[in-house]
């Protein structure tokens, strides 16, 4: 046979499998040189690769269209900072893999980040932020009396709050959830954190944040509360939440924090040089038109109505400077594309965005 | 002389401190927050007159970073024994000694609010 005579001769005619055997079985030379073509075998170098490290977005498309489906993993680390304002963390605390480790905040976090990845990849088959397995990393027991949560780039970051006006900030997976998508739409549209862009940008993490809670929970558009952050505020506070997609504006009423200056129509819409104009203040209006197009599209929101959103933000005509009316042009036309431009779906999804002012 | 003047109880001053952005826009809360020297323990006015002495407030590069996303932004001034600075810090305050000081006195003004 030719192996006899010809020295890479098993690169030349034996498939993969063959060489495995070989590889396995054959005798030391055989061995060594079926294990020498192997290495250089592409296809087997595409194998390797894939099953080395973490499974990329588009290999793992290409499995899955072939019905083979490798469930990547999210990869994550969490870290403790220890109260101080150090991020990441000086020390790990739990890996990937590793079991609770009974530090509430440690384990919300590893399960929030559990839970998005989850979302992206088992209805969109997006793998981790980047779409490429971007190992997810967190920091908890960020400083002392910290009342906020915030991805810097690389990470999300959590404090523990004050106690007295707001609880820990791993408390809320949507919260953890919304960090994580300003991660997705910073790698895909790049929405400028600023003004109508920035509200648009802060409404698709609220979005995306909402439904990954209403995933895990398995709820129905009509059966999810629709707020974002609730059980954030102490029970001294007078409010539920954050915001509430439902009804923007009425999430809190409190002396200490002020009234939810949120609008859900565009004839109050907020013009302002806090906030980065407005960018939590304004994103009630778009919530508001995801809330009411996933209600009219009916039943679980991640599927229709999230997919519209998503392949929208995908959509190279939303980029950076995309305002609410641009975003609303691009979702009717991607649901067109999805369900027809007469369906139910596109109707919803227009019909939304008119309802709230914006077209 | 930077530990002396930090042992230093007789040194006066004032800290202030705007946080901007976050996870949400909280009206009542956006507003500056200043506390005198005088108001403060001892041990609360050495600790900030060492931390800017560490993280070199007054002679240090104004800061050019753009907070992300729900990252907030700190507007912080100082004024210590006539000397006075304000500066614009975004999260992630990546100086460890900057980070610090921003920390103290946030969690110092808000343990000491205005009284009117």
């Amino acid at each position: 046979m030719c192996m006899s005579t010809h020295r890479h001769s098993l690169h030349c005619i034996l498939p993969p499998y063959i060489l495995s055997k070989i590889a396995e079985n054959g005798s030391p030379a055989l061995r060594a040189m079926a294990m020498h073509s192997l290495m250089i075998d592409p296809t087997i170098r595409i194998v390797r690769a894939s099953t080395a490290g973490p499974v990329t977005g588009d290999l793992a498309r290409r499995r899955s269209a072939a019905g083979n489906l490798l469930v990547p993993s999210p990869l994550r680390t969490i870290r403790d900072a220890g109260g101080e304002p150090e991020a990441p963390g000086s020390v790990v605390v739990r890996r990937e893999g590793e079991g609770p480790t009974g530090d509430i905040a440690v384990d919300e976090a590893y399960e929030g980040l559990g839970a998005t990845f989850a979302l992206f990849w088992e209805a969109y088959q997006r793998n981790s932020i980047d779409d490429a397995g971007l190992p997810l990393d967190a920091t908890v027991h960020y400083d002392q009396d910290y009342d906020n949560a915030f991805w810097d780039g690389t990470q999300m970051v959590f404090g523990d709050g004050d106690g007295e006006l707001f609880n820990r900030f791993t408390i809320a997976l949507d919260v953890i959830g919304h960090e994580l998508t300003h991660g997705v739409t910073e790698k895909e549209a790049g929405l400028a954190y600023f003004n109508q862009s920035g509200a648009l940008n802060e409404s698709i993490s609220d979005v995306f944040g909402s439904l990954v809670k209403q995933k895990l929970l398995g709820q129905t558009a009509d059966q999810a509360d629709w707020l974002i952050g609730a059980g954030l505020l102490t029970s001294a506070v007078k409010g539920v939440a954050l915001r509430s997609m439902k009804e923007p504006g009425t999430a809190y009423d409190d002396p200490v924090l002020g009234k939810d200056p949120q609008p859900g129509h565009m004839d109050d819409f907020v013009r302002t040089n806090q906030d980065n104009g407005g960018v939590h203040i304004n994103s009630g209006i778009p919530n508001r038109a995801f809330y009411l197009a996933a209600m009219t599209i009916d039943g679980n929101a991640w599927d229709r109505a999230g997919r519209i959103w998503y392949n929208a933000l995908l959509d190279p005509n939303t980029r950076a400077n995309t305002d609410f009316a641009g975003f609303a042009r691009v979702t009717i036309d991607v649901a067109g594309r999805l369900h027809g431009t007469d369906s139910a779906e596109t109707t919803a999804v227009a019909e939304a965005w008119t309802t709230v002012g914006v077209i | 002389m930077q530990m002396g003047k930090a042992c230093d109880e007789t040194v006066t001053g004032e800290a202030r401190v705007r946080i901007e952005g976050g996870l949400a826009h909280f009206p009542a809360l956006a507003k500056e927050q200043a506390i005198s020297f005088g108001d403060l323990a001892t041990p609360d006015r050495q600790e900030l007159t060492s931390l800017a002495d560490q993280a070199d407030f007054f002679g240090c590069e104004p800061s050019t970073d753009i907070a992300r996303p729900d990252a907030r932004t700190y507007t912080v001034g100082l004024t210590i024994d006539g000397r006075s600075r304000e500066m614009r810090l975004a999260e992630p305050i990546r100086d460890p000694a900057m980070a610090k000081l921003v920390s103290v006195v946030r969690r110092l003004s808000k343990q000491h609010p205005p009284t009117r």
